[in-house]
């Protein structure tokens, strides 16, 4: 190829590198599907949104849900690029790889983390209800973890549009979270109740009503 | 179902299975709203997906990929520093052992970033030292 050419921007074929555009389109819309879930929780931990507290519930599952499948295409489908050839222990297993292992294996953490503690959802009875949410809190910072992933070993990291995607929907639940352990008072007050002494504040009852209605 | 309608017995009557049909079809309800915020995201999560690829499609398509333009800077940083080094060609260290030269330059490279920046971002230029290399290679050539 022509030195001069391959310097300046020219149409590039795309057929070589259609795994890679899928995993960051997954990475992409991951990283916005989780904001909206931890947003979604820490709404409904806040009792920000009480009267749809139902409604939360569900988007809220959902919302995780498909945030653990497109994280799962986002790191499947590196198996087919054809620079990269990841291996799926290296895909799976943090530090077993040599593509910027520190990164790339914080992603792995973050990834892990939110399944784990999003799917023990489903295992409540037999981890107990309290301990869960206890262990459901550190989702935010698995959350986190992801973020730094997406900011320190994204492709897209450095383009604009993609920082200005991250403070749009990075914003919004870190503030809720930075006000639900920096001024628990403030929002206890904001939502009309104080939270009860030794508790998380904003942290109510799984609503059985929704429960019964097969809501998961 | 007035409060000042006299109880009936328990387990009988009209108020009980009013009762009842009430509590079901509030459950059907909340089972259909539910329903219908599941379909919602599973739409927004395809539609992100599909937006977000789309981005990144036309931008590698029209050539702004980031990852691949940093890496045909750096091939064409490389190739001019090596055209410029020979022409002057009598310098002992350039002539005496060349693939040497050229596995160093790899190797620095590779450390820079380019091998182990993106998946993908060897293979754009279709250049023999970058395309297609891992940097497990990149670090055996320097070897």
């Amino acid at each position: 190829m022509n030195v001069m050419a391959s310097h300046a921007p020219l149409a590039t074929a795309t057929g070589p590198y259609l795994y890679w555009i899928t995993s960051r389109a997954a990475g992409i819309a991951g990283l916005i599907l989780a904001s909206a879930a931890v947003g979604a929780g820490l709404l409904m931990a806040g009792g920000l949104a009480r009267e749809r507290r139902a409604e939360m519930r569900v988007a809220h599952e959902a919302l995780a849900l498909a945030t653990l499948a497109a994280l799962a295409i986002h790191g499947l489908t590196l198996l087919g690029d054809g620079y990269l050839h990841p291996t799926l222990l290296e895909l799976a297993v943090p530090f077993a790889g040599s593509y910027r292992t520190l990164w790339t294996s914080t992603g792995i953490i973050a990834f892990w983390s939110l399944a784990a503690l999003g799917l023990g959802y489903y295992q409540r009875a037999r981890i107990g209800a309290q301990r869960w949410r206890s262990l459901h809190r550190l989702t935010a910072a698995a959350w986190m973890l992801g973020i730094v992933h997406s900011l320190t070993d994204g492709t897209d990291s450095g383009q604009a549009w993609f920082l200005v995607m991250i403070v749009i929907v990075v914003a919004p639940p870190l503030a809720l979270l930075a006000a639900r352990h920096l001024l628990p008072s403030a929002l206890a007050r904001l939502t009309g109740r104080l939270a009860p002494a030794g508790a998380a504040p904003g942290l109510a009852p799984p609503n059985p009503e929704m429960q019964r209605a097969g809501s998961r | 179902m007035t409060p000042s309608s006299p109880s009936p017995p328990a387990g009988s009557g009209p108020d009980r299975q009013e009762a009842r049909a009430l509590a079901r079809a509030r459950a059907a309800e909340l089972r259909r709203r539910g329903a219908r915020i599941r379909r919602s995201v599973i739409a927004l999560a395809l539609g992100l997906f599909t937006a977000a690829f789309l981005v990144v499609y036309v931008q590698l398509a029209s050539g702004h990929d980031p990852a691949l333009v940093a890496a045909a800077q750096r091939r064409h940083h490389l190739q001019s520093r090596r055209s410029t080094r020979s022409p002057s060609g009598g310098t002992g260290e350039a002539t005496a052992s060349p693939s040497q030269s050229t596995s160093t330059e790899l190797g620095s490279e590779s450390s820079s970033g380019e091998s182990g920046s993106e998946p993908g971002a060897g293979e754009s230029g279709g250049t023999q030292e970058g395309s297609g290399e891992s940097p497990s290679s990149v670090t055996t050539s320097q070897s």
